[in-house]
């Protein structure tokens, strides 16, 4: 599964992330890489995810060929 | 999407809502003109030299681009529906802003100003707590940080308030 991080997540993580063992809900993937690196933990917990450029919420359980992007609380403007 | 009375924005194009050139004010609003639209409002959102008392050198705004391309499309048609607009144009920077360029525009037209004015308040709202762009401020001292951003919800709950306070106004 392909994971796409933004902005201040970079800090912590490539932009680009590819997950070979299966990662089931979003919960799942936030402790993945909150275990990766615990600095990130709080930040994860703020963002809001989507799977092919539409939001999810926390019931959704992720397939293998999902594309998810991780984004933080929006600062544009 | 709901069918609407009012004008029915194209299909996503990216570069019509993020774009990384810079923004040239004046083409955009020579574009934002209706016979019926007896109001328009420009809002530019501008890279200010100072932020909580440091000196600002430059922004840098990323996007998640298809996704703000697509949320902006959607708030632009919402608004035009909401206030029956002429026409709404929005359009935000990714890459290095300098001091006193142009971050973010938004144009609206409608018949009167009250609806120009809400209207271009809602849009720009809602582009800088829900639409997945991020700034991050480098100081003249070589620092940088990227802003953290809102609870999107409190915020935007918030912002709509106080837009019904104004619009009960009216």
């Amino acid at each position: 599964m392909k994971v796409y991080l933004y902005a201040m997540l970079k800090d912590y993580f490539d932009h680009e992330v590819w997950l070979q063992q299966p990662v089931h809900t979003i919960d799942e993937l936030k402790e993945k890489l909150s275990a990766q690196n615990e600095n990130a933990r709080d930040l994860l917990d703020s963002c809001r995810f989507a799977v092919n450029d539409r939001f999810i919420d926390n019931n959704y359980i992720f397939q293998s060929h999902d594309v998810v992007s991780i984004l933080p609380p929006a600062s544009g403007g | 999407m709901m069918s609407s009375a009012f004008y029915h924005l194209p299909a996503v194009d990216e570069w019509r809502y993020i774009t990384d050139e810079p923004i040239n004010l004046a083409a955009v609003l020579s574009k934002a003109h209706r016979p019926g639209a007896g109001a328009v409002v420009l809002f530019s959102g501008e890279t200010r030299d100072t932020s909580e008392g440091k000196a600002v050198w430059f922004l840098e705004y990323e996007a998640h681009p298809s996704m703000a391309a697509k949320m902006i499309r959607d708030i632009l048609q919402e608004a035009i529906d909401r206030w029956g607009l002429h026409f709404a144009i929005a359009q935000h920077r990714t890459g290095v802003v300098n001091i006193s360029d142009s971050a973010v525009v938004v144009v609206t037209g409608a018949p009167h100003r009250s609806e120009a004015y809400a209207a271009n308040r809602f849009i720009i709202d809602k582009i800088k707590h829900e639409v997945p762009i991020w700034k991050c401020e480098h100081f003249t001292d070589g620092t940088k940080v990227w802003s953290e951003g809102c609870n999107h919800k409190e915020k935007v709950a918030a912002a709509e308030e106080v837009l019904s306070d104004s619009v009960n106004k009216f």
